[in-house]
């Protein structure tokens, strides 16, 4: 096992960076150099550490200072480098520069980035510098979500990767998904890919309820604790489109062009109504004079916030009940068999997660369960692999993707009936991200 | 009686889920144990259905409350509603506060031992997430004398077993340092013991040490005396299935599955005693004893008795922490240490995953969570798991013989049983 005694932390005022920085100084016991812009904000990171994990233990152990002041030596003196400050090239070069002369050989390390190249970073180091540069990206908040993307690149080297991995899963409990240096890496590659798709259709069916239609139609009973829409609402569409855009010009497959914008998420980042962090985005919640909140919904057509509505769809209320008893064949049954556009586009999206999550395994990972784990970590969504189990089988997925008119990815046509499909059970319980 | 009552396995829920966030209930939870189960251990329910033709099995359900957490009683009826092969099978509750899923093994054990059954299922299952930790904390109160003990008392339970470590301090005349540190590195094995339990409710909580012996604050608050949340075992939703069998059916079971009878586990021995329902009264009681609970050293004893076997003899031990004080009493009334040299056992390691005497390689109800009706099946699943090898990344080596302590109120109805093979 890699010993990691000593951490420098970069961003460390950041949601990210000290809730990352928690996760290090209480599970990983290590002494971590908390920098910022100036010392003020590092103390304030230091704050925001200790209330992420709850535990006055390990105030002692972070060391607060300031990039200009205290960078070169806390890197140092340091056996992984964390490096969490804001999300672009222009931001992180000049910054790996000064890591590069100040690293000690041997020493990691990482990034956390949810769609930068790792490989076009890592060029800022030595050749041993490369050896030892990752990508952890970790997720929001880091104590509570588990996962961690453990990204290489072309110069690894994988008994350091292997160590690295070790070190993250054992000592800092990550539920470590390993993955390549491809754009969004696999989480959010698969997970934007649904929620931006999901935002066309909302679009496409404004006049039949847009954005909570869709909300409806992929809520809880698909395997989701929220909304995928909702989701973008929380994540913030400013950041949902960086992701998109990423995705959208640095790859080509076959779910290309749902990458896109939609032109009413543009329209609504530049009224800065960015989500929820903006006070309203996608929807959009007012507390009335007796104290009572009203939830709204963004009207695509209109431009307004209407009343969000509720809905009485048969085949949705069904299948509630039956995740509700624990029968999630049943609930699949339910979503296979029922009729109507809402129905159809249930099938289409489940189709279209599965099939894409499946199709990314041999470019942006290497086998099913780190699509599997990236989802049911990351982003608390049933993993596809489970999907593929409750719908009945390989067979029966295929039906409905070809019904569906999704194209099938080869590691499904080449599953044996009759097995298991899903194989994270162990670790990751599929059935308790179904909600009822 | 190691010749009677065989144990074929069974099946746990994830005690980390949070079924009411689900949208689900305690029903879903017993059709998604006795389904997960079944499977496991290679029963089905056309089977279940033949042995009902012939009156040959029956249902056991474990459950302390779930007329205040889930609304619900009878159900020992409920198992009809996980599956149709389960109408006509003779189903009862049992309840005996924190010990209910051991009187409910108590039942089952019996009546295999008599030849009423052939096939026990035996259920524990308690939902506790639906109400708040305050409201929780009141309805648990009724563990104990309701009236004296626990009326208008916030979170009575740890208050009793606060009153417990006082006890022990005051009667063996420890170093208080001395014994609070004990306490910490009860928590630190039990948290570290959890991480290697893919069902653990703490698996990826942060605890160590450290944390533990920070005791005060806002991180790590005072709750009953001395012991604070650290101490403190928390409950969950949770539920948990061990099918055990007459010597006639563990035998059918061992050929059709390719097993050799001596492979599968037998209870052993058990003992069932009841202490002075108040915690004063107890403490009055057992001045003048070696033991602050003699009754729990009694059922211990029993056991020991009825299966001819002495420490000695138990590689593994799955113990009652509800709190660290409650475990501490455990290890001088399982024959571990002394009275009042607890301590030292704790800090030569004896009691520590890779020690002599293992205690709770699960992670016990600290680390692994404590479903009040299912702890005491799930105490009987691990010994299962330990003595057949099965436990995977929490297996103590070599395990043969393991013995579990499952107590209801402030150690009030006590059960003990030992599994081996």
């Amino acid at each position: 096992m890699r010993e990691i005694k000593t951490v420098t932390i970069l961003g460390a005022n950041g949601a990210m960076g000290s809730g990352s920085a928690g996760v290090i100084a209480a599970f990983g016991g290590a002494k971590v150099h908390m920098l910022a812009r100036d010392v003020e904000k590092a103390k304030q990171g230091i704050e925001a550490a200790v209330a992420s994990v709850k535990t006055d233990t390990i105030r002692a152990r972070m060391i607060p200072g300031s990039y200009d002041a205290d960078l070169e030596k806390a890197v140092a003196e340091s056996d992984w480098v964390f490096e969490l400050v804001a999300e672009s090239y222009e931001v992180k070069e000049p910054i790996n520069a000064r890591i590069a002369k100040a690293r000690r050989p041997g020493t990691i390390v990482s990034t956390v980035s949810s769609g930068l190249s790792i490989g076009r970073l890592a060029k800022a180091y030595d050749e041993d510098g490369q050896k030892h540069y990752y990508g952890t990206h970790f997720f929001n908040p880091p104590y509570k979500m588990i996962l961690c993307e453990l990204v290489t690149h072309s110069g690894n080297d994988k008994k350091v990767t292997q160590a690295l991995g070790e070190y993250l899963e054992k000592v800092l409990g990550r539920a470590v998904v390993y993955t390549n240096d491809t754009p969004a890496f696999a989480g959010n590659r698969i997970g934007f890919q649904l929620m931006n798709e999901v935002a066309h259709f909302a679009e496409k069916y404004a006049d039949k309820g847009g954005i909570a239609l869709m909300d409806e139609i992929m809520s809880g009973y698909t395997g989701r604790a929220m909304g995928p829409l909702a989701t973008a609402d929380f994540v913030g569409l400013d950041v949902h489109k960086a992701i998109v855009d990423n995705i959208y010009d640095n790859t080509k497959d076959e779910a290309h062009e749902t990458f896109k914008l939609p032109g009413y998420f543009q329209k609504l980042i530049d009224a800065g109504k960015l989500g929820m962090k903006s006070g309203g985005g996608l929807t959009k919640v007012v507390k009335h004079a007796d104290g009572k909140r009203e939830k709204f919904v963004y009207n695509i057509k209109t431009g307004e916030y209407d009343p969000y509505p509720k809905f009485d769809i048969p085949f949705i209320k069904e299948a509630r009940q039956k995740i509700k008893d624990s029968d999630y064949k049943g609930a699949m049954d339910v979503v296979k068999n029922a009729s109507g556009f809402e129905a159809e586009i249930a099938r289409y999206f489940i189709s279209r997660y599965i099939s894409y999550s499946l199709s990314l395994v041999g470019e942006v990972v290497d086998t099913k369960e780190n699509t599997d784990g990236a989802m049911g970590f990351g982003f608390n969504w049933v993993p596809a692999s489970a999907f593929v189990d409750f719908l009945g089988g390989p067979k029966e997925t295929i039906k409905m993707m070809e019904a569906s008119k999704i194209p099938v990815p080869k590691l499904l046509k080449d599953a044996k009936e009759g097995k298991k499909f899903y194989e994270l059970g162990d670790k990751l319980d599929a059935r308790s991200l179904f909600k009822g | 009686m190691s010749e009677k009552v065989f144990v074929l396995g069974g099946e746990q829920t994830d005690f980390q889920r949070n079924w009411t966030k689900e949208g689900k209930t305690f029903m879903s939870m017993m059709r998604e144990v006795l389904d997960d189960a079944l499977e496991k251990v290679g029963i089905s329910y056309d089977e279940i259905k033949r042995l009902n033709k012939e009156n040959r099995v029956a249902v056991f359900v474990g459950n302390f409350d779930a007329e205040q957490y889930a609304n619900q009683g009878h159900l020992g009826a409920f198992l009809t509603e996980v599956n149709p092969a389960l109408f006509g099978v003779p189903g009862a509750r049992y309840e005996a506060a924190c010990a209910s899923g051991s009187v409910a093994l108590d039942a089952a054990i019996t009546h295999i031992r008599a030849e009423d059954y052939d096939l026990a299922i035996v259920l524990g299952v308690e939902v506790m997430k639906t109400v708040s930790s305050s409201v929780g904390g009141d309805f648990l109160g009724t563990a104990a004398y309701y009236e004296k003990e626990a009326k208008g008392v916030q979170f009575p339970f740890p208050k009793l077993f606060g009153k417990l470590a006082d006890v022990i301090l005051e009667r063996y005349e420890l170093k208080e340092e001395r014994f609070m540190d004990a306490l910490a590195e009860i928590s630190r094995i039990n948290y570290a013991n959890a991480k290697r339990n893919p069902k653990a409710q703490t698996r990826t909580w942060f605890m160590n040490k450290e944390h533990a012996m920070a005791r005060g604050g806002a991180n790590n608050m005072a709750v009953g005396g001395r012991l604070c949340i650290t101490d403190c075992s928390q409950v969950t939703d949770g539920a948990a299935v061990t099918i055990l069998a007459s010597k006639d059916y563990a035998k059918e079971y061992a050929k059709k599955t390719g097993r050799k009878i001596d492979d599968i586990p037998r209870v052993k021995g058990w003992g069932h005693r009841v202490a002075p329902i108040t915690f004063e009264a107890k403490k009055q009681e057992s001045i003048g004893d070696k033991y602050i609970l003699p009754w729990t050293r009694q059922t211990v004893k029993d056991a020991y008795k009825r299966a001819d076997l002495d420490v000695k003899n138990i590689d593994v031990f799955e113990t009652h922490d509800c709190f660290t004080s409650s475990e501490y009493a455990a290890i001088s009334a399982f024959g571990i240490s002394e009275p009042g040299k607890e301590h030292i056992a704790i800090e030569e390691g004896t009691i520590d995953f890779g020690g002599k005497k293992p205690i709770n390689p699960s992670g016990g109800l600290i680390g692994v969570g404590h479903p009040v009706g299912a702890s005491g099946v799930r105490m009987m699943l691990d010994l299962y798991k330990q003595v057949t090898g099965t436990a995977g990344d929490y297996q103590v080596k070599g395990a043969k013989n393991g013995l579990m302590l499952n107590i209801g109120g402030s150690a009030t109805t006590n059960f003990v049983f030992i599994v081996g093979k």
